[in-house]
């Protein structure tokens, strides 16, 4: 807890902090004894709230134009403090919401009467408040529990997959713990790692930086990813704010927008329990069309005949006789073929009283590999959640925490690029007596890798408490506290016996590295929340402040030389070791929000928000900048001329400006440090300049623009909702790339370049059957992003003179302009664009290739009919990638059984070059330009069944609590695309791709 | 009363938000500001050597499979690619994309960065004594000499780097041939004068007056100063720290009497890299294996045949790996270090060098005290012509896979072509200058044009 005190050198702020803490309870206290504004016409009231069906649980009660609200019990009971002038309003998702005038009676029973098209009703989580659909002046896209219980996944970006417009998520690796990348709006930053959104679980900051090291790394495209620590089976709903108005209230770091994780809570005070186990199979979605022995073979052969070798050389080893030129592996199958196996066990139990609920909840989760070996992932997590509040409404208390374990073992190595590249007559995996088969040093044994291990512990705690306390009906204090800590102990190791027997190795020379992580933050945000009703105009003020202490201490190690291999988890039995990096590092985060909401006849809505921040990130003189926004709304279907309007059931038109920022930099960047470099000499550990000097940088601004809206029609059956936005990023903060001779890859500073974001986003839900036993609903996003850069001044003197130009989008890759080959000499050729009579990289890398997605996309059905639902998602992208060029056909290794189209003799046209075996540098040079021209820039859309879900609740008896629901779920399932290089999601060729799972399961309450 | 108590609770609110002070952070402990680095000898020597240890770990002098012991060793005559992944550098089809070619720019101009540091450092340094000062001048000036020597000679016109400042150094243009030269050899003079005589520490992984001179003799001969070359060998050579020694196998131990300057492991008990990535114990080699023709070109009788490379069988196959480094794995006390530059090299150097100005008995009779340590009679070869001849071949034979000796010297004799051509199947004239990485020539357009045929 050493951590959690408030910083020793700024007594100044603790002094206020804690005289404000008395204050407020000095006032409470007085509050408690005066109760000046209770003594009134204040009562209890209670009822029941009731649907044809009988008692419903769990609708919200809340006292019109206050902050005052309570939750209905299990049995649909209420009580609550009001005044006989109070309305109360009753609201609950998919049925309409119903206001009553207190007036002189004390108990009432309502019923609501179920509505599905109500969803505008539903209120959303907007960070430090929450609005009505109806009335939000921002842009939020939302999932919640329903979404994502249809899916067996693992990680909390994989359930927003395809189901949110403007949200683009791909996936890097099919290995479990593999992470995710997500662009919300496209991507605003120059600098890579730049593009994160801001993750919040219950108003904490979730720090979504990588962890572990790349000395650790375990062959996955990206290195470990806190995300994979929050169970998406304990998420109520996924909030992500999109346009200035949602985000400006996050101010610095809201540029590339904001992802709200709401955690279950419990609800109700009848106890109970819930169990849901699930259990997926996994395999490779698609393998690439590899040659077989035979033409592999004729290739090779016809390789060395055209570099004129007369006699295979010596290291030839699969055509010079000294492999069975007759075996035939399949490599991809046996080396990535395999299934995976999930299990999962979700339990819960909740329950409580009136003034206090709770939910307890824990999950455990198996993952095996599609790779051959003994490696698993594991995953442990217990969430608890409590909610209570006084007897006189006052006062309220929330509290949810979650701790995850996770233990994933993996191979150190992805052995799907091993797997395309083997030669197909390669040896045996295994000598016939079981040994590794090295068959006298010819080949690496793909297997070897898999004695070497990558395990990772992660261990996450998120705990969060809300204190509110209404001093009055019409003002609430109220604090967040909230407290992370996640540490990661990540290991790599590399056993002697993962080599060769030749290089004649022993434990000796075995070498264990270790990362160990670990993150701690708290935060404070202590606010106000105002409202006051004035006839037919509402006005909400919010103000608060933010105080928020992030430290990372991180310790790698790397040891080698054993007694016995057996040790090797151990650093201590290392003969040798040494400390590679330790450091702390600590971000210190203060702002200070405000937030205006004005609704003047639930007809005309305006949303102010600003906020002041100040980042550790930057040097004296530049931590503060202010961020801030405007949203406005109409509700143009309440104007006279429309309402009862029989095709128009609901419309709003709302529009948003404003200014959010960018501090995603990494600490002490301002600074002209020393640091030791992990390297010893004669015993002296060696201090080496930690990066090259710049003081001077500062904020990055994102300046957003949207306009949108929303109709519903036939009594909003049939939902659009259509939104333009227009962002703009100035004073890009980026790496800028150095050449080598700087010493350093890069420097940070501000760029006076300008990336625009621009798109429109559609979705529509339709209702487009409603029964009593039958129901079918459909619902559509699609999203089209252009990137474009608008302004660089001085682009043709830096050093992005060859990455970007203006008017094109920054995710452009410069290419080659091929030609066609030369029929003559079968080489490929290309454009020489200097005419300088070579074509060279510097100069002639004319062509520009867009890799953004043109658009995207989900279209998500869901029927019900009686107890059966079925719900499928289908996800599409239109976009262009890279083909798959592993390397020069004819060399080493295999190659796409379509290279057999290759020239053989002048006057041939074909796609493939003739074959060399390495020699040839007119051919193999030509073919890496091949692979970085616009000949390898190919279709890569794809439409994939991202989701299906069948579930059938068993129809028992009504008496009985308990309810039994069985469900058949498939993720991936069928893919149409017309690129057959792999992958089409995969951003990353080499790499395992998704997986394709079938899973079942059951799901009980009692 | 209302309204005043909202204003209060509002006001005792905003109080907090006063504190600016809240984000400014104390520089992190695992973190030194500049200057405080160079007010401290101790501070000074920990920046110094963390320019030894990446010189030792990464870029040219490094005797993993990434430095110039094994790739040269690929790209000219003396190593086989035995391993079934294709090797561009065995195949002499580097192209601008290589990543062993960027590992090299890019590790050795962080490496001269770390030179210039220090450099800069001490220049700015009241506080330090001068002798200190003039020590680590002299060291890091001799670091950015041996770096730059060894890039011009891969790659041609390179820049020479002298600053750290960015500003300059990310628009540098390649300068001549010769340009880089002259700075080698200034920077090597100054470095002679200031560094001491006597190794700084007890075993000779400090460069010291000697190192200097050594490496001068090699500069000077590989851009055909004969006469200087000659005397900076000598001074080496009469230097009584470093005595002949005629037994094979102590040439390559840590306590070498021959040893000029060589590399301290980073732990004790650790060897050299050259000894794990050279030495396989069955055949065919995992990885590389020396080239059987060039195994054949030793004469009979010679010694170095048998105690610098071993033979490996499997039935009636044989293979060869370099044996100099007897270690491929750790020993309770590190027996060998990496050496760099060793006395045998001067003779060699003189020998060259005297034959070039026609002093053909002196020459003979450095050419000779090879040969003889080797076992051989007294060289047959009597003109100028045929000892400069001998003397390559036997070049090749005392130094192989000694960071690319083989391939330097064919190149400035001007006998790549004819020779490689002979065994390498992708051998072209333009292969003897590497590519500049492609994207350092997309960062700074003044290093272009790239070099011929990439």
């Amino acid at each position: 807890m050493k951590n959690l005190s408030l910083n020793k050198g700024r007594p100044s702020c603790l002094c206020i902090f804690i005289f404000v803490l008395l204050l407020s309870n000095q006032i409470i206290a007085n509050e408690l004894t005066f109760r000046s504004y209770t003594k009134q016409s204040q009562q209890q009231i209670t009822g029941t709230v009731s649907d044809a069906l009988g008692p419903l649980p769990s609708v919200t009660v809340m006292i019109k134009g206050t902050t005052i609200s309570t939750v209905a019990d299990e049995k649909g009971n209420f009580s609550i403090t009001a005044n006989s002038t109070d309305i109360l309003v009753f609201s609950f998702i998919g049925y309409a919401t119903k206001e009553i005038l207190i007036g002189n009676k004390i108990s009432f029973n309502i019923v609501l009467v179920e509505d599905s098209t109500q969803l505008k009703e539903v209120t959303i989580n907007a960070g430090y408040y929450s609005v009505k659909e109806k009335e939000r002046t921002g842009s939020i896209a939302r999932i919640t529990a329903k979404d994502i219980e249809t899916q067996p996944v693992t990680n909390v970006l994989a359930t927003m997959q395809g189901r949110m417009a403007g949200v683009e998520i791909i996936q890097d690796s099919g290995a479990p713990g593999g992470a995710f990348q997500i662009k919300i709006r496209g991507i605003n930053s120059l600098r890579a790692d730049g593009n994160e959104p801001l993750y919040i679980i219950d108003g904490v900051p979730f720090s979504s930086e990588t962890i572990g090291s790349n000395q650790t790394y375990n062959g996955n495209p990206s290195l470990t990813s806190p995300l994979n620590s929050i169970n998406p089976g304990d998420i109520e709903s996924i909030e992500v704010l999109k346009d200035a108005d949602a985000t400006a209230i996050y101010g610095s770091r809201g540029a590339n927008g904001v992802v709200l994780i709401t955690t279950k809570k419990g609800r109700g005070e009848k106890t109970t329990f819930a169990v849901n186990t699930f259990t997926s199979y996994g395999t490779v979605t698609r393998m690439l069309d590899l040659m077989n022995t035979q033409q592999y073979l004729a290739m090779r052969r016809e390789a060395f005949a055209n570099d004129g070798y007369t006699e295979f050389p010596e290291y030839a080893y699969d055509v010079n006789g000294t492999w069975d030129q007759n075996r035939y592996t399949d490599w991809q199958k046996e080396l990535i073929g395999g299934t995976s196996e999930i299990h999962n066990l979700q339990a819960s139990v909740s329950g409580g009283g009136s003034a206090t609920q709770y939910l307890l909840s824990g999950t455990y989760r198996t993952e095996t590999t599609v790779m051959p070996g003994d490696f698993n992932y594991g995953k442990g997590s217990v969430h608890f959640s409590m909610n209570h509040r006084s007897e006189d409404q006052k006062f309220k208390l929330q509290f949810s925490s979650g701790y995850t374990s996770q233990k994933n073992k993996q191979p150190t190595v992805d052995l799907a690029s091993i797997s395309r590249t083997l030669a197909p007559n390669a040896p045996a995996l295994y000598t016939s007596d079981g040994e590794l088969n090295w068959e006298n040093s010819t080949w690496t044994n793909p297997l070897g890798v898999l004695k070497g291990e990558f395990i990772a512990k992660i261990n996450t705690l998120n705990a969060n408490a809300v204190l509110s306390y209404n001093f009055l009906p019409e003002l609430q204090f109220k604090t967040n506290l909230g407290f992370t800590d996640l540490s990661n102990n990540e290991s790599k190791t590399e056993p002697s016996t993962m080599y060769d027997p030749a290089y004649g190795l022993t434990s000796h020379d075995s070498a264990l590295y270790n990362s160990l992580t670990d993150r701690q933050s708290w935060i404070i945000e202590p606010q106000l929340n105002y409202r006051l009703t004035l006839g037919n105009s509402q006005f909400d003020a919010l103000v608060g402040g933010t105080f928020q202490n992030q430290i990372t201490s991180r310790m790698y190690q790397l040891g080698s030389d054993f007694s016995s291999n057996a040790l090797i988890h151990d650093m201590t039995s290392a003969a040798l070791t040494s400390v590679a990096l330790s450091d702390e590092t600590v971000y210190r985060y203060q702002a200070f929000f405000a937030r205006i909401n004005y609704n003047l006849n639930k007809r005309y809505i305006i949303n102010v928000t600003g906020r002041r921040d100040g980042s550790s990130r930057f040097g004296p003189g530049r931590q503060f900048a202010n961020f801030g926004a405007i949203g406005a709304a109409w509700i143009f279907s309440s104007a006279s001329f429309l309402t009862n309007n029989k095709i128009l059931s609901f419309g709003k038109l709302r529009a948003s400006y404003g200014v959010t920022g960018n501090d995603q930099i990494g600490d002490y960047q301002f600074l002209d440090t020393y640091t030791s470099s992990g390297g010893n000499y004669q015993g002296v550990n060696g201090l080496q300049p930690s990066r090259l000097y710049n003081p001077a940088f500062g904020w990055e601004s994102n300046k957003k623009f949207e306009i949108a809206l929303e109709t519903g029609f036939l009594n909003d059956r049939l939902y659009l909702t259509s939104s333009y936005y227009l962002n703009r990023s100035s004073d890009q903060l980026v790496g800028i790339p150095l050449p080598a001779t700087t010493g350093f890859p890069s420097l940070t500073a501000n760029l006076g370049a300008t990336v625009q974001n621009s798109g429109l986003e559609v979705t529509l839900r339709t209702i487009n059957f409603q029964g009593k036993d039958f129901s079918w609903i459909t619902n559509i996003n699609i999203s089209a992003n252009r990137n474009k850069l608008i302004a660089f001044p001085g682009l043709a003197t830096s050093t992005y003179r060859n990455r970007y130009v203006i008017g094109q989008s920054i995710n452009i890759r410069k290419v080659y302009n091929y030609l066609g080959m030369n029929t003559n000499t079968g080489i490929y050729e290309f454009a020489d664009a200097n005419g300088d009579g070579v074509v060279t990289a510097s100069n002639d890398l004319t062509e520009i290739a867009d890799l953004t997605p043109k658009y995207f996309g989900g279209f998500q059905n869901q029927i019900t009919y009686k107890g059966l639902q079925l719900d499928f998602l289908f996800q599409f992208v239109k976009q262009k990638n890279f083909g798959y060029y592993p390397s020069s056909p004819g060399d080493f290794g295999n190659q796409l059984s379509n290279v057999t189209q290759h020239w053989q003799q002048p006057g041939d046209q074909a796609p493939y070059q003739p074959y060399t075996s390495g020699d040839n540098s007119d051919v193999v040079g030509a073919y890496f330009k091949y692979s970085n021209s616009d000949a390898a820039i190919i279709d890569a859309s794809y439409i994939r069944l991202k989701n299906i879900s069948l579930m059938y609740d068993l129809p028992l008896p009504t008496l009985n609590k308990l309810k039994c629901k069985l469900f058949i779920q498939g993720q991936n399932l069928l893919t149409f695309t017309s690129y057959n290089n792999g992958d089409p999601e995969l951003a990353y060729a080499a790499y395992l791709p998704p997986l394709k799972l079938y899973t079942a399961g059951i799901q009980l309450t009692f | 009363m209302k309204k005043l108590k909202i204003i209060l609770y509002s006001a005792i609110f905003l109080s907090l938000i006063g504190c600016d002070s809240f984000v400014e952070v104390d520089s992190p402990a695992s973190q030194l500001p500049g200057n405080i680095v160079y007010s401290d000898v101790n501070t000074v020597n920990a920046a110094m050597a963390d320019v030894y240890a990446k010189l030792r770990d990464s870029g040219i002098l490094n005797g993993q499979g990434l430095g110039l012991s094994y790739t040269l060793g690929l790209y000219a005559d003396e190593l086989t690619y035995y391993a079934t992944t294709p090797n561009s550098e065995f195949n002499n089809t580097m192209l601008g994309t290589s990543p062993t070619s960027a590992s090299i720019w890019t590790n050795s101009y962080r490496q001269v960065y770390g030179a210039n540091a220090v450099l800069e450092g001490i220049g700015n340094s009241a506080s330090l004594p001068s002798e200190v000062r003039n020590q680590f001048r002299g060291e890091a000036l001799f670091v950015r000499a041996i770096i730059h020597f060894y890039l011009v000679n891969l790659y041609g016109n390179i820049p020479y780097v002298t600053t750290t400042d960015y500003t300059v150094n990310r628009m540098v243009s390649r300068m001549s041939v010769e340009s880089v030269y002259e700075n080698i050899i200034s920077d090597l003079d100054e470095a002679a004068i200031l560094l001491p005589e006597a190794y700084i520490t007890d075993e000779r992984v400090r460069p010291n007056k000697a190192a200097a001179h050594a490496l001068l003799a090699r500069v000077y001969l590989y851009h055909g100063n004969w006469q200087q070359a000659a005397n900076e060998a000598s001074i080496v050579i009469d230097n009584p720290e470093y005595s002949w020694d005629t037994n094979l196998d102590n040439i390559f131990l840590r306590e070498s009497s021959t040893t000029i300057w060589q590399f301290k492991p980073k732990l004790e008990g650790l060897n050299t890299n050259e000894g794990s990535i050279f030495i396989f114990l069955t055949g065919p080699p995992p990885s590389v294996g020396l080239s059987p023709s060039f195994v054949q070109s030793f004469e009979n009788g010679d010694n170095r045949r048998t105690h610098w490379i071993k033979e490996v069988t499997n039935g009636a196959n044989i293979w060869y790996h370099t044996y100099k480094y007897k270690q491929r794995s750790n020993t309770g006390t590190s027996q060998e270090y990496s050496i760099v530059l060793r006395l045998a090299e001067q003779y060699l150097i003189r020998a060259e060098a005297r034959a070039m100005q026609g002093e053909i008995p002196g020459a003979k009779d450095d050419l000779n005290r090879i040969r003889n340590r080797a076992g051989l009679a007294d060289t047959q070869a009597t003109t100028q012509v045929e000892i400069i001849s001998a003397l390559l071949e036997e070049r090749k034979h005392e130094l192989f896979t000694e960071f690319g000796h083989r391939f330097f010297d064919l190149k400035r004799t001007g006998h790549l072509d004819d020779v490689l051509s002979l065994t390498k199947p992708g051998w072209d004239h333009n292969d003897m200058l590497w590519p500049l990485p492609d994207g350092e020539l997309l960062l700074n357009p003044n290093l272009q044009p790239q070099n011929p045929g990439y």
